[in-house]
């Protein structure tokens, strides 16, 4: 009896020293930041050492902003459409570049390119390229007799433009992630369906996604954390949240209040609020798939 | 957007109030916040003087640049060669001061010296942070500096930040492109409708008639704001302090902006991402609403091209208007030594000895090329023949006396003249509904608003 | 201009290349149809990496073009000039800054990998109360986006005297669940016996940690690697907010000070943004293979 004790102790501490670095750490520089956020969101601030407690009036101006909801919508289209888009675009890839065909590596290589570069960079060449009738696209398009439209510069395509340049700048990161996961079924199950004469599709629907669930659990999961907490630089340096709005994410919203606007309170409610969001959300996906396959009791 | 929802904005300087209590919610987290919310200094009173800017030291050797930033060298040994507390400059973009100041603010580590644009002029006001720096300046001194260039930067007697340069907006315009369609110098436009109109006809295949700013921004706003005044309208009125936005003037001049998007004559992004030299250059543009900054970008990068600068055109009837930017130096009252801190500034660019006049003429002129903000640096300056060169003459005798200093609105009345306009402009938004909308939003803003006067 | 004639041809080409007189006579049927469909996936392939490089093509292009022809629509450069990479070089630091950025990113690779991999391992292989709590809490921070927190974060890190200094950027980047996550998911995967026999020999848990663990884990840890250099060479926000001495200044902070107030050197920035991706293209050339075999034998599976 003693020995165990003796020797579950002994794990317990290791346990806790292996976990010291990373726990003080994420304490440190992440939890305690948004506790602090958190309890910024009950006060005016006016960043300069000037503040009040206020209760909830920072939600309920939030309730009333008009332009809280707008960037809420806009935030909520650009998930929607971002998420499933990412996932087929990479997942297409990834089954792509998985056949074996002439130059595969090359083209495998091509495709993750844009991720290697920064998105401040890429954000400027694509502003560039994007440019009203002098920039390249426009230039080629004219070519092809369609002229007169403005990517950035149109509400009606500027959030468009701003999820094509994601999907461009991502895609060939989750192509790898879904390309280690394809490469992981064994191909023994396609012989044997293959065997059995069953399709490509049938194949695809009966062994690829059901054998790839942990990997589409993991794409869908950290791309809807991305989507939602990343974007900023690149809506900064693409289109500063224009034109007319139409690309002021939640994220670039709180950026504005708290560094443009000095409105530190309220940009910490509305920070709160969009963590929350995300905490929900992703324990609603766990609870979907039954934990995504995370327990150790698996 | 809704009014700010406390009660009243704290006058500045006092101290925090009881409910402090309630941040012992989680005693670490107060332990934590306490110097995000204490008003307290950077406590340090050794070490050099910061002072924030984006001129020096230069980041990079284009002689333009190392000329303004051997300017800033020059004041700063002047001040450090006399044995005073020494003023150390730190370099940063504007991206990054923007990004850089809220934090060091709330974190009671701001520099002790910064560079302020009135866009962000009454949060630093409001917020205390500000140091008067009348104090040590002569009366001479002050009356000076012209009253536009100090207005935005002054509350009643107290002067809170001494200006630079005073920067006007004009029309610029390509010749060569203008005389290939057949537009002569004498037909430039005359009113509004004119330029649209020439702006619509000349717009074709890569070239665009008129270049208007598109982005959404403080910046877009300052570019925004004389064509309302040229119809005699304004966001507030500067006597009442009542918004003055939803009228006949403001809504002209939003439907201008809209007109000029829908007819084709302003494209919705700007060419070459704004750079007006190449644009230029490459015949991209014919007519272009930028500051006099850019007299100097055109004659130091294109030497070879021509181009032209004239007021902006008024609707028919009335006067052309202009406004004035330019950026101001200010002094943290919190900093390690704001006394030094004030002198300093005020030694640069806000004493009558002659020294100082002379090196602000030297700012004005041949490094930065825009115009004064003193009297005495406009009379060095012509005593020198700064204004020989054509534009500059344009600016100074035509451009800068119809002027008035950039508003210095906060956020929120920025923010919402900001939505009115790019929804005019980019998506085909009503200029009355807009105008009304924006009126509403700053009225209710102004109801709880206490702090320094909007002009 | 010429790319464009290739990209948008080549779709229309595709098709008609297999089946062209030749490979009609070929006698193998399956055979035949085999290499049509993997030179239908070629064209499409090319199709697709054409049109993704494209972008970065005309970067690079755009790199050696002149101050007057940056801003063309032209892709190929009528005059050639290597002067705006002598200006990088020779005007400004950006040497100092290359070197800025690779010692940050480096050390925040490997102290991370340290961290997490210990933390992972905890996770995973030890019993210890509170244990699936403890996971979805650090699972949790992944949530926390900086924007929210930035200034929190920047007033623990002032406190702790690390503002303008290299930790001050290494330090707080070292924190991030994602490689908790996704090591952890491969330790679950190991099986049971591993550590076994070590301990009944008496091995301590550090001792199988570092001579049984992480060897094993080899392969994932270089494809975290580069993700986790990659991250860290093109982060931009926080060293903007941290740091101001031009000592410290990366790599991604030197592109941008060159769009000054009122001037925006296009060539130049092109230039600078060309040599800045070329470090982080060269690993992904040499790491592309085992990152992709080192997430295969992932959790992820």
């Amino acid at each position: 009896m003693s020995a165990i004790t003796s020797r579950e102790r002994r794990e317990r501490r290791a346990a806790l020293f292996f976990l010291a670095p990373d726990a003080i750490g994420l304490t440190v520089f992440v939890a305690i930041p948004m506790l602090l956020s958190v309890v910024l969101g009950f006060f005016w601030i006016d960043g300069f050492g000037n503040f009040d407690f206020i209760g909830l009036d920072n939600y309920v101006r939030m309730v009333k902003d008009p332009q809280f909801w707008s960037s809420a919508k806009v935030t909520l289209i650009y998930l929607v459409v971002l998420v499933p888009l990412i996932f087929v675009v990479g997942l297409g890839l990834a089954l792509l570049v998985q056949q074996k065909f002439p130059a595969v590596g090359v083209i495998r290589s091509a495709l993750f390119l844009p991720y290697v570069i920064s998105i401040v960079v890429v954000s400027m060449v694509w502003q560039f390229m994007l440019t009203d009738r002098t920039g390249v696209i426009a230039t080629l398009l004219s070519k092809i007799g369609i002229d007169g439209l403005s990517f950035l510069g149109d509400p009606k395509l500027a959030l468009g433009t701003v999820i094509a340049v994601t999907i461009w700048l991502q895609m060939g990161y989750y192509m790898i992630i879904f390309l280690a996961g394809l490469q992981d079924i064994p191909t023994e199950y396609y012989e044997a369906a293959r065997i059995d004469g069953a399709s490509a599709r049938q194949r695809f629907r009966r062994i690829t996604m059901p054998l790839l669930a942990p990997t589409n659990f993991f794409v869908l999961l950290t791309s809807m954390v991305a989507v939602v907490t990343g974007g900023l630089d690149m809506i900064f340096v693409l289109t500063s949240g224009g034109p007319a709005n139409s690309t002021s994410l939640l994220i670039f919203y709180i950026y504005q209040q708290a560094f443009l606007f000095g409105d530190l309170g309220y940009a910490a409610a509305v920070g709160s609020v969009l963590v929350l969001f995300l905490l929900i959300f992703s324990a609603a996906m766990f609870l979907a798939t039954r934990g995504g396959r995370f327990s150790n009791d698996d | 957007m809704p009014p700010r929802p406390h009660p009243s904005r704290r006058p500045r300087g006092t101290s925090p109030s009881p409910t402090r209590r309630t941040l012992l919610a989680g005693a670490a987290a107060a332990a934590a916040s306490v110097p995000l919310l204490s008003s307290c200094g950077s406590g340090a009173k050794d070490g050099p003087l910061t002072f924030w800017n984006f001129y020096h030291p230069a980041p990079q050797q284009d002689p333009n640049l190392v000329a303004q930033s051997d300017w800033f060298q020059k004041a700063i040994d002047r001040w450090n060669g006399a044995g005073e507390h020494e003023v150390s400059s730190v370099y940063m973009t504007s991206d990054q001061m923007n990004q850089r100041m809220p934090v060091a603010f709330a974190s009671g580590d701001g520099p002790d010296i910064f560079l302020i644009s009135p866009g962000d002029y009454l949060r630093y006001a409001n917020g205390g942070v500000l140091l008067d720096l009348s104090p040590y300046m002569e009366q001479d001194a002050i009356d000076d500096f012209y009253p536009d260039a100090l207005t935005t930067r002054r509350d009643g007697d107290k002067i809170f930040g001494l200006p630079m340069e005073q920067e006007p907006l004009a029309l610029f315009y390509d010749p060569d492109l203008l005389e290939k369609k057949g537009i002569a110098e004498g037909d430039l436009p005359k009113d509004w409708d004119d330029l649209l109109e020439m702006a619509a006809s000349l717009s074709s295949g890569t070239t665009t008639g008129l270049v208007l700013d598109v982005d959404p921004g403080y910046y877009q706003n300052f570019t925004f704001y004389p064509w309302v005044w040229q119809t005699g309208g304004d966001v507030i009125d500067p006597k009442t302090q009542k918004p003055v936005f939803d009228a006949d003037g403001p809504r002209a001049a939003l439907d201008l902006w809209g007109r000029a998007v829908a007819s084709g004559a302003t494209p919705r992004t700007r060419p070459a991402n704004g750079d007006i030299v190449s644009a230029f250059s490459s015949g991209y543009a014919a007519f272009w609403e930028t500051g006099v900054w850019d007299v100097m970008s055109l004659t130091d990068n294109a030497p070879d091209k021509k181009f032209g600068v004239m007021p902006l055109p008024a609707p028919k009837g009335k006067e052309s208007s202009t406004i004035l930017g330019g950026w101001a130096w200010c002094v943290n009252a919190r900093g390690k030594d704001p006394e030094a801190a004030a002198r300093f500034v005020v030694q640069s660019l806000g004493s009558m000895d002659r020294e100082c006049i002379d090196h602000c003429a030297v700012w004005n002129g041949p490094a930065k090329g825009n115009m004064p903000a003193r009297k005495s640096v406009d009379q060095k300056m012509q005593a020198e023949g700064s204004y020989d060169e054509e534009h500059q003459k344009i600016f100074h005798e035509e451009i800068l006396p119809t002027g008035r200093g950039e508003p210095r609105f906060p956020p929120v009345v920025y923010k919402a003249v900001s939505d009115a306009l790019q929804s005019v402009e980019l998506a085909g938004g009503d200029p009355a509904a807009e105008a009304s909308r924006a009126q509403q939003t700053i009225e209710s803003y102004l109801e709880t608003y206490e702090g320094g006067s909007l002009v | 201009m010429t790319t464009d004639a290739t990209t948008t041809s080549a779709p229309g080409r595709a098709p008609a290349d297999p089946s062209s007189p030749r490979s009609r006579t070929s006698p193998v049927r399956p055979r035949k149809r085999r290499s049509r469909t993997a030179w239908l996936l070629f064209a499409v392939g090319l199709v697709l990496a054409l049109a993704t490089v494209f972008p970065l093509l005309w970067m690079v292009l755009g790199s050696f073009k002149t101050p007057e022809e940056v801003n063309s629509p032209q892709l190929i450069p009528k005059t050639f000039t290597l002067e705006n990479y002598v200006y990088v070089f020779s005007q400004v630091p950006f040497a100092r800054y290359l070197f800025n950025s690779f010692f940050v990113s480096a050390a925040v690779t490997v102290l991370a990998l340290w961290f997490h991999s210990m933390a992972a391992y905890a996770l995973a292989r030890l019993r210890f109360p509170g244990r699936e709590k403890i996971f979805l809490a650090i699972f949790a921070t992944m949530l926390v986006s900086a924007p929210v927190t930035i200034i929190p974060t920047f007033i623990i890190v002032r406190t702790l005297g690390m503002v303008d200094s290299y930790a001050g950027l290494i330090v707080p980047a070292i924190f991030n669940a994602f490689g908790i996550f996704l090591l952890r998911q491969f330790y679950v995967s190991l099986p049971d016996e591993l550590e076994e026999a070590a301990l009944v020999d008496g091995a301590s848990y550090w001792k199988i940690y570092w001579s049984i663990v992480l060897p094993l884990s080899r392969p994932i840890l270089s494809a975290l690697a580069v993700f986790f250099f990659l991250a860290n060479w093109n982060s931009f926000v926080w060293p903007m907010t941290v740091t101001s001495d031009p000592n410290l200044r990366v790599v991604q902070l030197g592109i941008q000070s060159f769009q000054q107030q009122y001037a925006a050197d296009w060539n130049y920035i092109l230039a600078a943004a060309t040599v800045a991706a070329l470090p982080t293209l060269g690993i992904f050339f040499v790491f592309q293979k085992q990152i992709v075999a080192s997430i295969k034998t992932s959790g992820l599976k």
